[in-house]
């Protein structure tokens, strides 16, 4: 069985073509995408080999931090015995592996506390937040209270930050340094009343102290006080949030300090391992001071590094001065720049990668009054999450892509830099934390001669490639949406008013030609005056059925006209054999002029009947119809008949009485007499013919039934055709076909019908001759 | 002295034939083959009667455009058309040619020679009546009046306009009250050779009209229902 597509389906089926568009939009933006990806890999790649290049042969600039671990223990044993110090600097392997690992890990970390700052500030710059920076240390620092191993920083007034806390007339001035896998700092307090902690009083906060906050990101902070008996090494202890007692009682051997009074008040070198401070480990330090003997209480807290209403806390920046100074130039917000030594410490970041304002989730609006605005969003909400399905779907493929040939960040990070410091130049990509995008990497090696100094590596996160790629295809998507449903719109009105036309110009063809054949109508008026080819069509339908029309006409005319041509010559003939006999009064009585003018008059019925029908149709625009009863009718006309015929029967049964009908009573009496006529032809010898008079739906409807013969096959309709009859019993009586063709005209004429069937149980035929029963007046009758 | 008709008809044979029949039973004829002949010589030597085809030569309606000026020089003028069609009838009527009766083509010479005998009695008839009043063959049943010589007859006093053969109709149902003319009496008394049922309802439907020109209650002309019609007298 094949489907019945409507044109509307078809044009609908069509316009899904419009879905190809997204898809191809998607393939173009891949592509642009991975185009453009390899575009920002050698703009990098070129950006690492210029950052290189100024480095090359520059080891000056390049901070000795090439430790021999067996110096450096040797050097902490030396300048200190403490067996705490021994233990602490033991773990410096340890250190340096954590810190190095902190380095890497340094900007992943970074860019998540970026983003988080980002969305709590809404500013984008790295400067925003609180840095001091530690200057490098010609040497380590001997922890002891002798401020002359501090070198020119001393002097240096850049390097030295003033606090002061006017009320209790305190003043600190500060210093931080590095040197090795040790960041140094350096107070020098001002205080006329210096209280020491007084032996056997186990409160931590009732003397001047130091307070150090150290916070990683995403960690609680970690709180030390560094408070002291007498001069020399400071007790440290890990404290609790109200700062009052320790966490535990046991001091903390990783940082170490020295307390040691002077004129104005003491001074305090704080060592803090470097494992302790990644660079994303923000520090706060605060100068505690007790200025009452009595009652010990904390009379001022001076802050040492800068504060903010937004971030108290400070990261301490750790780096070459002199390559930072070189790549301050090449700072830019959306790229970050390492520079690496040969052990793969870090001399110098610059730049930061730009993550920012990349979110595919959003936030389902709430409720605020206004329902057609809330109403919008909600489906603006809707939307934009459907599609952020449809990209998220999208990216990840491209995620888990990399993720199928790289397992670790690390790892990668490793291998780059690894090559880069054997010499080789390699790009590389990672995920980037948020999974959302991905960060492309550069290493450049920096060399010195043959050898190779160090490597820099340019960052660059894609996300804004990414985010341009997402909005480009949101547009797309978006705008072909909007297209579809316009065209699948205009598409479904064009096609529906399509189909209503080519609807309309079907039924009025269906309707310009009755079941019979006849043509109805030989203009049609449904869509003449539309001017396209559906126009076309109505038009030329039309103009075939007004040739068919004249066609038909002129076949209907034949009959009319021939007899109507052929009457003059026989009315020669007739009247020739009339003056014939009256001429020659001898051969009035031969029987051959008697055969003669039977001929001739059986000729002139021939016409007549031809003509009858034509007659018939002119005749019956001038009959003027009435309403009667037709069972009253056929009443009359059975006894009528009976009058003329008495030996023909008739059976009649009423089942409904009255039945009223508006026509011209003459000629429903003349259907009646071509019937009973047919029907007496064909009826078997003394059998009754019955009428069957009854009520169907809206028409009253009259069987007239013969036994004795059938129909021959296909005849029922034909029958009613004029010239077609069914043979004749005597050759001498006229049978034209024309009766039962002047049935079906008085039927149509009164909007009525008449068929024919063989009865289905016994031997004969049933016409069945209907007319439409007239309403007011059947009220009336009532 | 021999009555004169005129015969205009195209055809040459029907023609000849016509006057042959016509001369045999003693009329003096004067054939034309077309209109202009026909009114140039009629306007000459007016004729007592004429039979009329209606399409004469290229003129359709050359019949009735004849019958019109004929008319107009003798309102009295018996006409008789020849018509090959019964609508042909209707047609006359609604042109409101005065003619005096119909007959369908092929003509039977004996009833065309009944006719015009028939028409020449109205004529002479209606000459009588003028001059001698008493002289009544006429027959009355209720309210309709016949009057068998002049062929005319009143419905409530008033004359109705007929053919003849509509007179013939009219008559022969009204002679027998109350009982049935078949439809094959009423084809025998039109005296025309080939008339079928539907001319016959034709005819029975221009008689009514005519009645319900003077009467639009007329009713007493009643449809046998496949039988005939009949003259129903009063209630």
């Amino acid at each position: 069985m094949r489907a019945n597509f409507s044109i509307r389906t078809k044009l609908m089926l069509v316009a899904l073509l419009l879905l190809l568009i997204p898809w191809m939009s998607y393939l173009y933006v891949r592509d642009m995408k991975s185009f453009l990806l390899s575009g920002q890999e050698s703009a990098l790649a070129l950006t690492a080999r210029a950052v290189a290049t100024v480095l090359h042969d520059r080891p000056e600039l390049f901070v000795d931090e090439q430790i021999n671990l067996q110096d450096e223990e040797e050097e902490e044993d030396e300048e200190d015995g403490d067996n705490q110090e021994g233990s602490a600097s033991s773990s410096a392997n340890e250190a340096v592996e954590g810190q190095q690992q902190n380095g890497l890990k340094l900007e992943i970390d970074e860019e998540q506390e970026l983003t988080s700052a980002d969305k709590q500030n809404g500013s984008s710059s790295r400067q925003a937040g609180n840095e001091i920076s530690a200057v490098p240390l010609p040497n380590y620092i001997n922890l002891n209270g002798d401020l002359s191993d501090w070198g020119g920083l001393l002097s240096n007034p850049g390097a030295t930050q003033l606090a002061e806390a006017p009320l209790s007339g305190l003043t600190v001035n500060h210093r931080l340094g590095y040197h090795g896998r040790f960041i140094y700092a350096l107070f020098e307090v001002s205080d006329d009343t210096v209280i020491l902690r007084s032996p056997g009083f186990l409160r931590v906060d009732a003397a001047d102290h130091i307070r150090l906050t150290l916070q990683d990101p995403g960690q609680a902070p970690r709180r030390f006080t560094l408070i002291a008996r007498e001069n020399g090494r400071m007790s440290i202890y890990l404290m609790d949030e109200d700062w009052r007692y320790p966490i535990t009682g046991d001091p903390n051997y990783d940082l170490a300090a020295e307390f040691k009074t002077t004129d104005r008040g003491y001074n305090v070198e704080l060592r803090v391992p470097r494992f302790l401070l990644s660079s994303d480990t923000r520090i706060q330090m605060v100068v505690a001071d007790v200025d009452n003997p009595d009652t010990l209480d904390v009379a001022a807290l001076l802050p040492i590094t800068p504060q903010t209403d937004a971030d108290d806390a400070t990261r301490v920046l750790v780096e070459s001065p002199e390559i930072g100074k070189i790549l301050t130039a090449l700072n830019r917000d959306d790229t970050r720049i390492w520079v690496l030594d040969q052990s793969q410490g870090v001399q110098a970041v610059v730049g930061k990668i730009a993550t920012e304002g990349f979110s595919y989730q959003r936030d389902r609006p709430i409720h605020r009054g206004d329902t057609l605005q809330h109403t919008l969003n909600l489906a603006r909400y809707y939307y934009n999450t459907t599609l952020a399905y449809v990209f998220q779907f999208i990216i990840d493929t491209s995620a888990s892509k990399l993720d199928e040939f790289e397992d670790s960040f690390d790892a990668r990070n490793d291998k780059i830099i690894a090559r880069a410091l054997q010499g080789e130049i390699s790009n590389d990509r990672r995920p980037s934390i948020d999974q959302q995008g991905t960060i492309l990497m550069s290493a450049h090696p920096v060399y010195l001669g043959d050898s190779i100094l160090g490597a820099v590596i340019v960052e660059q996160s894609t996300n804004q490639l990414l985010q341009q790629q997402q909005r480009l295809l949101e547009n797309v998507i978006s705008v072909t949406l909007l297209v579809l449903l316009t065209v699948v719109a205009a598409i479904l009105l064009f096609a529906s008013r399509l189909t209503v036309r080519i609807r309309r110009l079907r039924n009025a063809t269906d309707n310009a030609i009755d079941r019979d054949g006849r043509i109805v109508a030989a203009k049609l008026s449904a869509e003449a005056k539309s001017r396209d080819e559906i126009g076309d069509l109505s038009r030329s339908v039309s103009n075939m059925l007004g040739r068919l029309s004249q066609y038909t006409s002129y076949l209907r005319g034949l009959p009319d006209t021939l007899a109507h041509e052929v009457s003059n010559p026989l009315n020669v003939v007739n009247s020739s054999l009339h003056n014939l006999s009256q001429e020659h009064p001898s051969i009035a009585g031969s029987k051959y002029l008697d055969r003669a003018t039977n001929g001739v008059n059986r000729i002139g019925s021939i016409l007549q009947n031809l003509t009858e029908a034509a007659n018939l149709e002119q005749a019956m625009q001038r009959e003027t119809r009435e309403v009667f009863d037709l069972v009253e009718l056929i009443e009359r006309y059975v006894d009528g008949y009976s009058i003329s015929n008495p030996t023909q029967k008739f059976d009649v049964v009423i089942h409904a009485q009255p039945l009223m009908i508006e026509a011209a009573p003459d000629y429903i009496a003349q259907v009646l007499d071509k019937l009973v006529d047919n029907a007496i032809d064909f009826a078997a010898p003394d059998t009754a013919i019955v009428f069957k008079v009854q009520k169907l739906n809206e028409y009253a409807q009259i069987d007239v039934i013969n036994f004795g013969s059938s129909l021959p096959e296909g005849m029922s309709e034909r029958i009613f055709e004029p010239l077609v009859s069914l043979g004749r019993k005597n050759a001498q009586k006229l049978r034209l076909g024309m009766g039962l063709y002047i049935v079906k005209l008085i039927a149509s004429f009164h909007g009525g019908d008449v068929i024919a069937r063989n009865l289905s149980g016994a031997d004969g035929v049933i016409f069945s001759f209907s007319l439409p029963i007239y309403h007011r007046d059947f009220a009336d009758a009532q | 002295m021999p009555r004169k008709v005129a015969i205009v008809e195209d055809d040459f044979d029907q023609r000849e034939n016509y006057a042959d029949a016509l001369q045999q039973s003693g009329y003096e004829v004067a054939t034309y083959a077309n209109r202009r002949d026909a009114l140039a010589g009629m306007r000459k030597e007016m004729p007592d009667l004429a039979i009329l085809d209606i399409m004469l030569e290229d003129e359709m309606d050359g019949g009735f455009d004849l019958c019109r000026d004929l008319r107009a020089l003798s309102p009295t003028l018996p006409i008789i058309f020849l018509t090959a069609r019964d609508t042909d009838i209707d047609r006359v009527s609604g042109l409101r040619l005065d003619a005096w009766d119909y007959l369908t083509k092929p003509l039977n010479m004996q009833f065309l020679s009944v006719r015009i005998n028939s028409l020449f009695r109205i004529v002479d008839s209606l000459g009588q009546t003028a001059n001698d009043e008493s002289k009544s063959d006429t027959l009355v049943i209720d309210e309709l009046e016949i009057d068998a010589d002049s062929m005319s007859i009143r419905w409530q006093g008033k004359e109705l306009s007929l053919t003849l053969t509509e007179f013939w109709l009219i008559e022969s149902m009204a002679r027998h009250p109350g009982h049935v003319k078949t439809y094959e009496n009423m084809m025998q008394i039109t005296r025309q050779s080939y008339v079928e049922r539907n001319t016959i309802n034709g005819y029975i439907r221009r008689i009514r009209n005519k009645f319900k020109e003077i009467d639009p209650d007329f009713k007493n002309i009643q449809t046998v229902f496949g039988v005939g019609y009949k003259w129903n007298s009063g209630e």
